[in-house]
């Protein structure tokens, strides 16, 4: 079966015919690490490193000493492991952007989707590993460990601009879509994603109450609509993937 | 007239949300816009939420704080939402008569009173930061964050009634269906505000 | 390769031309990488985690013009074998049998990965910046620059991954790469998984200094690169000489 069909390939009736599924093994399993690598993603950052959700901002310098001394083993463990697998989240964010470009809006907003993603992966995802690596490495003053804790945890949860304008992309792609990728009403929730992180900036402000890295606003809040929106985009990366002719490849 | 084609605010609905509209009950708007107006409710129903449990922990310093803020602008800015909110019902009903001539003036109507109510909020914004209240101040981040919020919402809307307006400039569309998804958006934004003022303005 | 002349001005024929530009870019970036690697006195020996704040601030003052030199250079060249891991996605792009969404999430983790690099590079250069810092505060920068240089290795395994799954899956008559670029994606994938304990052990193989973080990491992805390079130059020919632009 010729596979070079360069098709503007995307939404079709639902009685279409399923194509041999053994053609569409490279889309298959590049979309089982999305839901493979967050599960992972949840075990490491809320059981081992412990930091979803986060330790407390308005904390002495001691007790943030304390607390790296308490959870010093289950953070190198995790966030190693994170140094090995934190490339799932360049497959799954790229998965993405490669069925946005299957929409009929175009690649732009799916480049925009993968470079804010591939850009944000750094300060959002692994600087707080690095630094948390960094401050259970070795004893240290205390203020520099406690300058490593606060490193961490505000680019953990404040680096909000790279995946807002993600999400940003994502909704627009959506909005002007007519190949139906992915439904309309999941624009709508990145929009939300998009409001609850523009909030949350104030945890760069706020060291206590709702609005702090830990407050109920700017973080409780956030994760929550963040769980919901994730778990929607990975069901509809699902149903994209069923729906995907087998053999096509999006316009070039 | 229903809606079939996918439009730049929301596609037609799938088939499991439009079951209402085949049956014969005439649900204005589209699901997905009632979608997006329940999720954001639910939202800001959050937040209203914690606001009020935050200003049950510090009563003192909330009522304290609030007393800066000037009722007069709020019930100013609440009179400029509610006109706007009734040009935009006219509108549709407007539609609905097929006036659409009249219609499109009534959206521009609603449009001004939006802006209107945006330059309102941006000069009470000025006033207070140069008064010296800023985000510090526990009351006053809920103040600037909900307001916010909600006046990026009343921005969108001025778009989304800018959208409406060339929809119906469209002599081939046309559709009362858009009409009302807009105005569905435009009167939640609405709701919200008269939830904030009361919160932040009123109960004291 | 050579190009034919009635193939000169074709349209396509650039798009063979830049593949080739960006190979030998990315090969005189990384003749330039080498020479920096090399300049680093912080290799030679690779340093150890178990200096102490003292020992590695006076490191940054005796060395430091060199590895200013070492640093900035990097800081210019490191990104510029960027273009290289482009051309190795344009040829995944081509591959027959495949939906190219390989290709897709390979430039995914082409990009996050290179921001690792530039960051550990800036890491090194601050602790070089001023000599009369406190010691514990270079301790700190030095120990973050070798943690981010060494230890996260996602980023570099998803693309080995991509890359191996895509010449195992390019079945067909005309495959881009050879079957075995797939074995040594994934050899080189298992000889810098390890390194990734560099940011948790201080002393041994793995430490950031180790037979195993250091030199195999190192080592096999230079040799991964260099290998790829001619792999890359021959699936330029081949296509090519498919689009009948040369011999």
């Amino acid at each position: 079966m010729s596979a070079t069909v360069l098709s503007a390939s995307g939404g079709e009736p639902t009685d279409a015919v399923r194509a041999d599924p053994a053609s569409k093994r490279d889309l298959w399993i590049v979309f089982w690490i999305f839901p493979i690598f967050f599960s992972l993603f949840g075990v490491i950052f809320v059981l081992l490193a412990r930091v979803i959700p986060p330790p407390r901002p308005d904390v002495t310098t001691d007790q943030k000493v304390q607390w790296f001394a308490a959870h010093a083993t289950t953070i190198q463990i995790g966030f190693a492991a994170v140094c090995v697998v934190f490339g799932g989240a360049a497959i799954a964010n790229g998965y993405v952007a490669y069925q946005m470009k299957r929409m009929s809006s175009g690649s732009t907003f799916a480049y925009a989707y993968m470079g804010s993603m591939a850009v944000g992966t750094l300060p959002g995802l692994l600087l707080v590993a690095l630094c948390f690596l960094a401050a259970t490495f070795r004893p240290r003053e205390p203020r520099i460990t406690a300058l490593l804790y606060d490193l961490g945890m505000l680019s953990f949860n404040g680096s909000l601009g790279c995946f807002a304008t993600g999400y940003l992309a994502f909704a627009i792609a959506i909005l002007y879509d007519k190949n139906q990728i992915f439904p309309k009403w999941l624009a709508y929730v990145s929009i939300w994603q998009i409001v609850t992180e523009v909030i949350a900036t104030q945890m760069w402000v706020s060291s206590a109450g709702p609005y702090s890295w830990n407050g109920s606003i700017a973080f409780w809040l956030a994760v929550i609509v963040f769980g919901f929106w994730l778990n929607c985009q990975g069901i509809f990366l699902k149903f994209a993937t069923d729906r995907q002719p087998a053999g096509t490849r999006p316009v070039d | 007239m229903t809606n079939t084609e996918p439009t730049a605010i929301a596609s037609g609905p799938p088939a499991s949300i439009s079951s209402g509209r085949q049956s014969g009950v005439h649900l204005p708007g589209d699901g997905h816009m009632w979608f997006m107006v329940l999720g954001d409710l639910v939202i800001f129903g959050a937040y209203f939420i914690v606001y009020i449990v935050q200003r049950s922990m510090a009563p003192a310093a909330y009522l304290q704080a609030q007393q800066h803020l000037n009722i007069t602008i709020g019930v100013l800015n609440t009179l400029v939402l509610v006109t706007s909110s009734w040009f935009v019902a006219q509108s549709v009903q407007a539609t609905a008569a097929g006036q659409h001539e009249r219609a499109i003036r009534l959206l521009y109507g609603g449009g001004a009173c939006g802006l209107l109510f945006i330059a309102i909020k941006a000069c009470e914004w000025s006033m207070k930061i140069t008064q010296g209240y800023t985000t510090s101040n526990e009351f006053f981040m809920f103040y600037y964050m909900l307001t916010g919020v909600h006046v990026l919402h009343v921005a969108l809307g001025v778009l989304i009634l800018g959208i409406v307006v060339r929809e119906l400039r469209n002599p081939r569309r046309q559709r009362l269906s858009v009409v009302e998804q807009g105005a569905t958006y435009w009167h939640m934004v609405d709701l919200l505000w008269l939830v904030i003022f009361g919160l932040l303005y009123v109960v004291r | 390769m050579q190009i034919l002349a009635e193939a000169e001005e074709l349209p396509k024929t650039t798009n063979i031309k830049t593949q080739l530009v960006a190979l030998w870019t990315s090969a005189v970036s990384a003749l330039i990488l080498l020479i920096a690697f090399i300049a680093f006195p912080g290799f030679w020996p690779p340093m150890s985690p178990r200096l102490t704040a003292d020992e590695v601030a006076s490191f940054y003052r005796d060395h430091t013009t060199w590895i200013r030199f070492s640093m900035v250079t990097f800081n210019l060249c490191g990104i510029m074998l960027l273009p290289f891991f482009c051309v190795v996605v344009v040829q995944m792009k081509r591959m027959a049998s495949q939906s190219q969404a390989f290709a897709y999430c390979y430039l995914s983790a082409v990009v996050s990965g290179a921001t690792l690099f530039a960051l550990s590079d800036v890491f090194f250069a601050a602790a070089a910046f001023r000599p009369g810092r406190d010691a514990d505060l270079v301790l700190l920068l030095n120990d973050l620059g070798w943690i981010v240089f060494i230890a996260p290795v996602g980023m570099i395994l998803a693309q080995n991954l991509m890359l191996a799954l895509a010449v195992y899956l390019d079945k067909g008559p005309n495959p881009v790469f050879p079957q075995w670029v797939g074995h040594l994606s994934l050899l080189t994938l298992f000889a810098m998984l390890p390194s990734a304990c560099a940011a948790v052990m201080t002393s041994g193989p793995l430490a950031w200094d180790g037979a195993l973080s250091f030199w195999l990491r190192n080592g096999a992805f230079a040799t991964f690169t260099v290998v790829m390079f001619f792999v890359v130059r021959g699936a330029i020919h081949r296509q090519a000489v498919v689009e009948g632009v040369a011999r």
